[in-house]
């Protein structure tokens, strides 16, 4: 079965959680470079239970990538990371190199937006994904390579074996993904992490990586995180929703009761926009008037004030994420009162 | 259950022979051109080889009968026919001075030139490789800091300056090589090396300068630019994996191109260093063959450097191609 709305089936285990597979808690990463300093994450929290998929929504740089490669360490070394992750009851923020090394693509892999780029051009696809292999287990060169055409086979690429003797160039942009997911997959994670893995996709392409996804995740029972500025994607795929901005959370719900009842200005000015069918499939999500604050100065109070119509002094204290409801988290003083607000 | 064979296309109809063909095709008209260049630029030099020979004493009669002799009464445009004639069939002319076939005069130099650039060259990259990659290792540490003071400083030295310097600690005060002098490999290879040591060291130190900097500011762009090292290190690999396997893999390539360029201008560099260290090598034979007005010796040089230019320029592409799969397999 192929996750479509099937999913929503799934009950939601309200109130009564078991113990998160990740349980990121007030994150914050900041960036200094040339005198400014970026502040990409501000006390991002979420959780994300294992077998499930969160699907992690929000504007363009309001911190989706940045949140998420900052759990294994792979932001560049003028990122400042502070705050909580605990993996499976292990704190990966402040985790000496060595350690996370031994974590990444075992315990949370991650596939990337950009196909075409994020795989090396000088290097055969079979070698590319033996290396992730032998990174985390004592099999020779040959051995890796026979497992890679394996897990070629698994995403469901034409031809492994032909395939892993070519380079990416030689692939289409979809196959290229099917790689990726390979990659990902090579150490069994517990955790995978999809950056916009479908963005660059055609129509077509990306429901077909999406029920892969989808497919392998039920095969080996890991927790996805799907980061996209697609909320039609996440409604059809994901049974958890976090809503981003200007790095953090301000509303956190399993889908159903997400966008049943949405509470957030924000969530909701989202939400507005998806029906524009004259919409470019993939475009970024323009639809909520106004910018994003700048990362440089945000201002106090809560960060969508300005944007907000249903702002007033109350919003120049910045809003507190709490779980108002059971399962139901939100940033905001004047949160639509669900039900009579439709 | 999985044989994984290597697809190799057959190597004549690969795209990467097809580039290497036009680009043979297009070297024929350059080195046409310069050697035009030159002998044109030569004939605009005041002064004859016959006069050099007769000395200034001679007479206008003397002097003509000689240039008669020597064939140099004809039109420019029938001496550079013949001469080219003459080149193509691999026959260089006879120097005008001291009679010697060209081509077996040149033979013998070239072997010691080479051998110079060869050094240089060996020297610079086998030098340059290891030290760009620990400086790229860690980018803003002190090992990259103080290699990229030195190869700044390195840069700003001109090689003259440098091989005298060379000679001034090494052959001088310390009395480690010899200032001057040339001992063929045939003769002792211990001793040849002993008097190439400071001559090539003095074209290899800036070389080193260069392709360190150039690779290691690369291997930085690659680390910190680019989405497929986030790939590589999201496998969790180590760094080291990371920047052999990924970074310098692709940095070969900017690298490769620099290194064919420069190997076309090194032989400028020869000129004068062969001076300063009085080896027999070409850069030698070309400025005594000026001296002499020797113009078909000059020639020769002359268009041996543009040969040696372009020759160093194919074999760059042609690396490229072979290690280039985006070549080698052609795009979609
Ligand atoms: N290396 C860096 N140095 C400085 N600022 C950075 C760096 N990387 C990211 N940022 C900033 O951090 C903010 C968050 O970026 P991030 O890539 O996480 O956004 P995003 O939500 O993933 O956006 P998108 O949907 O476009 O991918 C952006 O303002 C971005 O400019
Ligand atoms: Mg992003």
């Amino acid at each position: 079965m192929t996750g479509l709305v099937g999913e929503f089936a799934t009950p939601v285990a309200a109130g009564e959680v078991a113990e998160p597979l990740l349980e990121v808690t007030d994150l914050r990463v900041r960036f200094r470079t040339r005198g400014t300093v970026v502040h990409a994450v501000n006390g991002l929290s979420y959780r994300v239970h294992a077998g499930r998929m969160l699907a992690v929504i929000g504007e363009s740089g309001s911190g989706k990538s940045v949140g998420s490669r900052a759990l294994m360490g792979l932001l560049p070394e003028t990122a400042q990371v502070s705050g909580s992750a605990r993996f499976a009851g292990t704190e990966l923020i402040g985790m000496p190199e060595r350690e996370l090394r031994a974590r990444r693509g075992a315990d949370i892999a991650m596939v990337f937006q950009d196909p075409t780029r994020s795989l090396n051009p000088t290097m055969r696809i079979g070698a590319q994904v033996a290396e992730a292999v032998r990174a985390h287990s004592s099999l020779n060169r040959r051995a890796a390579l026979d497992k890679a055409v394996e897990l070629l086979g698994l995403v469901r690429l034409p031809a492994p074996e032909r395939r892993a003797v070519e380079y990416p160039h030689q692939l289409s942009g979809g196959m290229r993904q099917r790689v990726m997911i390979a990659i990902a997959l090579a150490a069994r994670p517990r955790l995978l992490v999809a950056d916009e893995a479908t963005t660059a996709l055609d129509v077509t392409t990306q429901a077909q990586i999406m029920e892969l996804l989808v497919d392998l995740q039920e095969r080996f029972g890991m927790a996805v995180v799907l980061i996209s500025h697609d909320l039609g994607l996440a409604a059809s795929y994901a049974q958890d929703v976090l809503v981003m901005y200007a790095g953090r959370a301000v509303e956190y719900a399993p889908a159903q009761v997400l966008f049943a009842d949405v509470r957030m200005p924000y969530t909701r000015a989202l939400l507005g926009a998806v029906p524009q069918l004259e919409r470019e499939p993939h475009s970024l999500l323009p639809v909520v008037p106004g910018q994003p604050p700048d990362l440089a100065r945000l201002p106090a109070g809560c960060p969508f004030r300005p944007r907000c119509t249903a702002a007033d002094d109350a919003c120049g204290e910045a809003p507190p994420f709490t779980e108002h409801e059971p399962g139901h988290w939100w940033a905001c003083w004047h949160a639509d009162g669900g039900e009579e607000a439709r | 259950m999985t044989t994984v064979t290597r697809a190799a296309p057959t190597l004549l109809t690969s795209p990467g022979a097809r580039l290497v063909g036009k680009r043979l095709l297009m070297a024929v008209p350059i080195v046409i051109g310069v050697s035009i260049v030159t002998f044109w630029v030569l004939n605009l030099i005041p002064g004859s080889a016959a006069q050099q020979l007769l000395g200034p004493e001679a007479t206008p009669a003397q002097i003509q009968a000689l240039e008669a002799r020597l064939g140099l009464d004809r039109p420019a445009p029938v001496r550079y026919l013949a001469w080219l004639g003459g080149a193509v069939t691999g026959d260089l002319g006879t120097s005008l001075v001291s009679g010697q076939p060209v081509a077996g005069l040149l033979g013998e130099r070239l072997a010691v030139s080479g051998e110079l650039v060869m050094l240089a060259f060996v020297i610079s990259l086998g030098l340059a490789l290891p030290v760009a990659l620990l400086a790229a290792h860690r980018p803003g540490r002190l090992f990259d800091r103080v290699s990229m003071l030195v190869s700044i400083t390195g840069l700003s030295v001109a090689n003259y300056v440098l091989a005298l310097l060379l000679v001034l600690v090494f052959a001088v005060e310390l009395a480690l090589f010899p200032a001057i002098g040339f001992v063929p490999l045939t003769e002792s290879v211990g001793g040849n090396l002993q008097g190439m040591a400071l001559p090539a060291a003095a074209i290899a130190f800036p070389l080193f300068c260069f392709y360190t900097r150039f690779l290691r500011g690369d291997l930085v762009d690659q680390l910190q630019g680019e989405d497929y090292i986030v790939t590589a290190r999201a496998k969790g690999i180590g760094p080291w994996q990371v920047l052999l396997r990924h970074a310098f893999r692709n940095s070969a390539f900017g690298l490769i191109t620099v290194v064919g360029l420069n190997l076309g201008t090194l032989i400028g560099a020869t000129v004068i260093i062969e001076q300063i260290f009085a080896l027999p090598g070409i850069g030698q034979l070309m400025l005594q063959a000026i001296n002499t007005r020797d113009f078909v010796v000059v020639q020769a040089c002359v268009v041996l450097f543009a040969v040696v230019a372009v020759v160093a320029n194919l074999l760059a592409d042609l690396l490229y191609a072979v290690l280039d799969p985006r070549i080698r397999y052609g795009s979609r």
